[in-house]
């Protein structure tokens, strides 16, 4: 078991890390994220579940400006994503992403991977960057493969070297989508393991994912999204154990 | 029939000068042509898929302009009235020529380009600008690497499309390898020796171009593991 660190509600006086207020994201007609208000904490581990559609990864997406909002506030770090004048590469480097399908660049060797934003965006020296690197990749296990391109990588080890990417830029914060999603069941404890030991170390965390496991044991809290709406936010406990809303509780027999 | 057993090789080798200086000039036009197309074509396809209009719309009729129209017209064309008009009096052929090739390849290369640009997923192009790459940073350092590995077979296509196009420019005396041939003949109303020579000459160089391009394509492919 984890060491749980302090409850959401003590972080409540502190300013929060991301804040979310009354989004709304239509693709066409299609009206995907529908007024979603979301607080994310510093510190603070939210994991997002919700069936498949539901706007899960849009509403990351939004958080990275990979991504336009219609409508409503994105704050992240006290900067207005949503104010025209910001600059949307200075947003994207404080908050780190990793993919579903990880995407590593294939003509570069792990370690390539690792230093090439670190130097070319943060003018970190060669020589710092490699040192970084090799200690981020002695964290996730895999200090031998800095010299193998990722396609003679497992999936697993992609996902960590992808992982220990994100991390190269010394982000606030970590938005995950679905980061065990496309691995083989063998290889998802490998990359859980890592971000359970991410967030041990107080990293902000913003997680959508089917680990119901992981949920239980890394959330400070957990929002269930449905058709474009954030529909119950709780504790682990509370939103696995006692589920108030229908919706939610239709979600979680399917799946537990 | 007749000529073809008569086939008189000194004549080959008395006009060699000629032949020669055919080949090296078909040579040069077409790597230079080439080369500048290649510039061109970098911009005109990045252009074309971007989603500025001023910057798209120009891109797309170049390429349409260029791709939907003889480069022979072209030729004279650039020749006889774009670059006098332009620079006020007419340029060498060699000058003109090059002009021609390169922004006639530029529009294919441009294609060439953009579509090497679109075969590499949009995660890639995803996944740098969320480390805070510009665009720009992430097309020089992601997208574009991977992008010119896939175009190398198509450029050295083009590559070598453009060498044999270049018989062209003998419309406008530039003295390449087709128009030794018509000099050779004309004097010597030998068509055979004139312009069998010339052929086999393209052919030799096109193998060699065949080859070098292998070489290359090889050696990018070696950078990586599958
Ligand atoms: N780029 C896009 N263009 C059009 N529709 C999209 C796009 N991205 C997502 N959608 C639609 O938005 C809805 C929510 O998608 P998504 O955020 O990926 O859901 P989830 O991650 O929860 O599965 C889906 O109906 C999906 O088809
Ligand atoms: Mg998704």
């Amino acid at each position: 078991m984890l060491e749980k660190r302090s409850a959401p509600e003590t972080h409540e006086p502190a300013a929060p890390l991301i804040s979310v207020r009354g989004v709304s994201k239509s693709f066409g007609t299609n009206r995907v994220l529908k007024k979603i208000d979301l607080d994310v904490y510093p510190q603070e581990v939210v994991v997002i579940i919700g069936p498949s559609g539901s706007g899960k990864s849009t509403l990351l997406r939004c958080l990275n400006l990979l991504e336009t909002v219609d409508e409503g506030e994105i704050v992240v770090d006290g900067v207005r994503l949503t104010d025209p004048k910001t600059d949307v590469d200075a947003v994207r480097r404080e908050l780190g992403m990793v993919f579903q399908h990880f995407h590593l660049f294939p003509h570069m060797t792990v370690l390539e991977n690792l230093i090439l934003a670190p130097m070319k965006v943060r003018r970190r020296p060669r020589d710092a960057a490699v040192a970084d690197a090799r200690e981020l990749l002695r964290k996730v296990g895999l200090a031998d493969k800095e010299d193998a391109y990722p396609d003679a990588l497992s999936g697993g080890q992609q996902q960590r070297v992808a992982i220990a990417r994100a991390l190269m830029m010394k982000p606030k914060a970590m938005l995950f989508d679905e980061p065990t999603s496309a691995l083989d069941p063998e290889m998802v404890k490998e990359v859980l393991d890592v971000m359970k030991s991410l967030a041990r170390e107080g990293m902000t965390m913003v997680v959508v994912t089917h680990e119901m496991g992981f949920a239980r044991e890394v959330g400070d809290r957990v929002v269930f999204m449905d058709q474009g709406e954030i529909v119950e936010v709780g504790t682990p406990e509370a939103i696995f154990s006692r589920p108030q809303n229908p919706r939610t509780q239709t979600f979680l027999s399917k799946i537990l | 029939m007749l000529d073809l057993l008569d086939f008189r090789p000194e004549i080959i080798w008395n006009y060699r000068e000629l032949f020669i200086r055919g080949v090296y000039y078909t040579f040069i036009l077409s790597v230079a042509g080439v080369a500048i197309g290649l510039v061109i074509g970098l911009f005109a396809g990045m252009a074309k898929l971007s989603r500025r209009a001023w910057l798209r719309v120009p891109a797309v009729v170049y390429i349409e302009f260029f791709r939907g129209t003889p480069l022979f017209v072209q030729i004279l064309l650039i020749h006889f009235a774009v670059l006098p008009t332009l620079l006020g009096k007419a340029q060498s052929p060699i000058v003109s020529g090059i002009v021609a090739l390169a922004v006639n390849s530029g529009a294919y290369i441009a294609e060439i380009f953009r579509a090497g640009i679109q075969s590499i997923a949009r995660g890639q192009m995803e996944a740098a600008r969320s480390l805070g790459l510009s665009h720009a940073q992430a097309m020089r350092y992601v997208i574009l690497p991977q992008a010119l590995r896939r175009m190398i077979p198509p450029l050295g296509n083009e590559f070598l499309i453009v060498l044999k196009d270049s018989s062209l420019l003998s419309a406008i005396a530039v003295p390449e390898l087709a128009n030794a041939g018509r000099i050779v003949n004309g004097a010597l109303q030998r068509p055979w020796e004139a312009f069998l020579t010339v052929l086999v000459l393209y052919l030799i160089l096109s193998l060699v171009l065949s080859a070098l391009i292998h070489r290359l394509e090889g050696r990018l492919s070696a950078g990586r593991s599958g």
